[in-house]
């Protein structure tokens, strides 16, 4: 503990006070060992140095003082060329013994290798030799990821892409307690991963079980570094990934597909539906209109007809033999010029006569009126000649061959 | 003068650095240490810190006393039903028992592991044969892992002064071959997947068709029937109103209709009337006297 001594109170301070109260010791202990030799004003000045750093170390320089004072008092010459050495030594040593420490940083300080304390962000001074300080990142973010094939539950092989995002939580730990931090994490994450997805189905991992198998992943994982005291905090999992081995793939995809192709299916088959019924609707309607127009007209021409009868009616009873005679004749009229006709006297003729009614009609069907009149018109005039006498009946004929030609 | 005394200091340092350097040791936080004093063990255990010797009595030798990881090689396990499993595993183990350890591997981390590994093998070996693969896999992993760890560590701080912190499984695979076979049973589980999928898209599509078409087939008959009605309706107001009409004197309505008939019935130029002279119609043709036919016209109605 004695060599731990001078440094101990040399970590709280300045380090030009440490240095010099040790040069003090040093030189006086040289001092004692060697006489008093060497160039006189390098003493002088040597001595002009200390003094004014007794001076102004003031109650903290009393020790080193009162060192010098012995021994600087009884040989005024005994900074020699191998003490002014020492002092120059001593401080290259003092010098180096300054370092950084970054804000993301911590000093992990060993002393003669036995952990001493952590310092914090700053200019830092441990005496060199003595203290050993590791520097360790505790605010950077690391991660480890991998991708890996493994055995489910239900012995299927799924892929899973994982990393973890991890920070030091405890410097010291990590510096000291564990060989390889690092490995033993990927180490940890393998077999944590491994030992979930081993526990869980391959349709929970690839599809809803994403967010609960990295928290457990994190637990495990987290759980296992402490037992190692790597002093590691687990800051996130992430499933980066979860898919079905390359060789299979294809038909993980395929299923996908048949997902989708389901889906279209129906949506044709909706829309089928969504197209056929609002035109049968259509449809309908279109019946159902025409029946409303159907029935409407049928009333409405009933009723026209039943109120021209009526009306008809009202006339036939002032005079119903006229009207009927009139009517007859209207009609006959209408009838009979728009047709051809064929007049008979069957009983006056031949019982055998032959009508060549195929004749008739083609002529007719070839739409000239002025040759049905001339086939028909020798006949009817003929039976006229033989029939008739009178002069009244010309008038008649000629009405007939009128209405014949219209 | 000056030269000679300077030498001898610097002589005189040297040997002081000589005989600091070889009494005085430091034992790292991460290490634990042994002294020796020739070849006998004087001390143990010895923390981390600046410690003395006696120059050439007495040599130390110091450890590691981190936590170490052994990576095991892949090997090839049994389950109880006799598959095989690939398995990637790796110890934490760290020196507990400096003295013990430096009798047992002389200080040596390969002998050390050459000694470690073949138990943690072994134990795991036993481990996989006494479990069936789903139980390995799923549900007793921990188990499987945690019995050889117990067991070697409380052994192994016996024998070799290390403590086995955990042993753990990584990879547990299927051999190449039957991974294969897993591979093609999982395609065929997919495509099994995949044909229901398209199946049952075929059965929704088709019900979903068929039930717009009996929709469609039943809007359509709801609308004959109504239509139907509807005529029927309409015939039958109709029919009313002639009736009421026509039956106001039936034997006119009779004549009246005829007329009609005849007229609609001779409408096209195609129809060939063939006639009788002695017809009513051409009474007045044959030349009858206006006399009979006042008489026949009253006959007629």
């Amino acid at each position: 503990m004695a060599w731990n001594e001078p440094g101990g109170g040399g970590k709280q301070h300045d380090p030009w006070s440490g240095g010099g109260r040790r040069g003090g010791g040093g030189n006086g202990n040289g001092g004692g060992g060697n006489n008093n030799q060497g160039p006189p004003d390098l003493d002088e000045a040597l001595k002009k140095f200390q003094d004014k750093l007794n001076r102004m170390l003031g109650g903290r320089g009393k020790r080193g003082g009162g060192g010098n004072g012995g021994g600087g008092g009884g040989k005024r010459s005994v900074f020699a060329l191998p003490g002014l050495l020492a002092i120059i030594v001593l401080a290259i040593w003092a010098a180096s013994g300054f370092y950084l420490v970054d804000q993301s940083e911590r000093g992990v300080v060993l002393r003669f290798g036995k952990f001493e304390q952590i310092v914090n962000p700053g200019l830092q001074w441990n005496p060199p030799i003595i203290d050993d300080v590791r520097m360790v990142n505790v605010t950077g973010v690391r991660s480890v990821s991998q991708t890996k094939s493994m055995l489910t539950r239900d012995e299927n092989i799924v892929k899973v892409d994982i990393s973890a995002q991890y920070q030091v939580a405890d410097p010291r730990d990590y510096a000291l307690n564990v060989r390889t931090p690092d490995l033993s994490i990927e180490n940890a994450l393998d077999s944590a991963l491994r030992q979930v997805v081993g526990g869980t189905d391959m349709d929970e991992i690839l599809t809803s079980g994403r967010a609960l198998l990295a928290d457990t992943v994190s637990t495990r994982l987290q759980t296992y570094l402490d037992s190692y005291g790597l002093g590691v905090r687990i800051l996130a999992i992430n499933i980066e990934s979860t898919s079905a081995p390359d060789a299979v793939q294809d038909a993980f995809d395929d299923v996908i597909k048949a997902r989708e192709d389901r889906q279209r299916l129906i949506n044709d088959a909706i829309g089928y539906a969504n197209a056929i019924i609002p035109e049968a609707q259509g449809q309908a309607q279109r019946l159902i209109e025409q029946a409303q127009g159907y029935r409407e007209s049928v009333v409405a021409k009933a009723q026209g007809e039943s109120n021209r009868f009526n009306s008809l009616l009202t006339e036939y009873r002032q005079a119903p033999q006229v009207m009927r005679d009139r009517m007859y004749l209207d009609t006959m009229t209408e009838v009979l010029s728009n047709t051809s006709k064929v007049l008979i006297d069957i009983n006056k003729s031949s019982p055998l006569m032959v009508l060549p009614l195929d004749k008739l009609n083609r002529g007719n069907a070839s739409g000239a009126d002025s040759q049905q009149d001339v086939n028909v018109t020798p006949s009817l005039i003929e039976q006229l000649r033989n029939n008739s006498a009178g002069s009244s009946n010309s008038s008649q004929t000629s009405g007939i061959r009128r209405e014949g030609r219209q | 003068m000056i030269n000679n005394r300077s030498l001898l200091i610097v002589a005189g340092l040297a040997a002081v650095a000589w005989v600091g350097s070889n009494t005085l040791y430091i034992v790292d936080e991460t290490e634990r240490a042994i002294k020796l004093q020739f070849g006998e063990i004087v001390e143990a255990d010895i923390q981390p810190g600046l410690h003395f010797k006696v120059p050439i009595t007495n040599t130390v030798r110091t450890f590691d006393a981190r936590v170490l990881t052994l990576e095991l090689d892949t090997s090839r396990y049994l389950t109880l039903e006799k598959k095989a499993v690939i398995v990637d595993s790796y110890v934490k183990w760290k020196i507990v028992d400096s003295a013990r350890y430096y009798q047992a591997t002389s200080g040596q981390e390969q002998v050390a592991q050459r000694l470690i590994i073949p138990r943690v093998d072994e134990a795991l070996r036993n481990q996989f044969g006494r479990l069936e693969l789903q139980e390995i896999i799923a549900e007793r992993r921990d188990e499987l892992m945690e019995e050889p760890t117990q067991q070697l560590n409380e052994v192994l701080r016996e024998e070799l002064g290390v403590a086995i912190l955990d042993i753990r499984i990584k990879r547990i695979d299927l051999p190449d071959e039957v991974t294969q076979a897993v591979y093609e049973r999982m395609r065929t589980e997919r495509n099994r997947e995949a044909r229901q999928y398209r199946a049952q898209g075929q059965e929704e599509a088709a019900k979903l068709r068929a039930n717009a078409e009996r929709r469609r087939q039943v809007l359509l008959a709801e609308a004959q029937s109504k239509s139907e009605t509807l005529r029927g309706q309409g015939d039958a107001e109709a029919a009313s109103i002639y009736a009421q009409a026509y039956q106001q004197d039936a034997e006119f309505f009779r004549f009246y209709r005829s007329l009609d008939a005849y007229r609609a019935s001779f409408d096209g130029k195609s129809d060939l009337l063939v006639l009788e002279p002695d017809s009513d119609f051409f009474r007045y043709l044959n030349g009858a006297s206006p006399q009979p036919q006042q008489s026949s016209n009253a006959d007629g109605s």
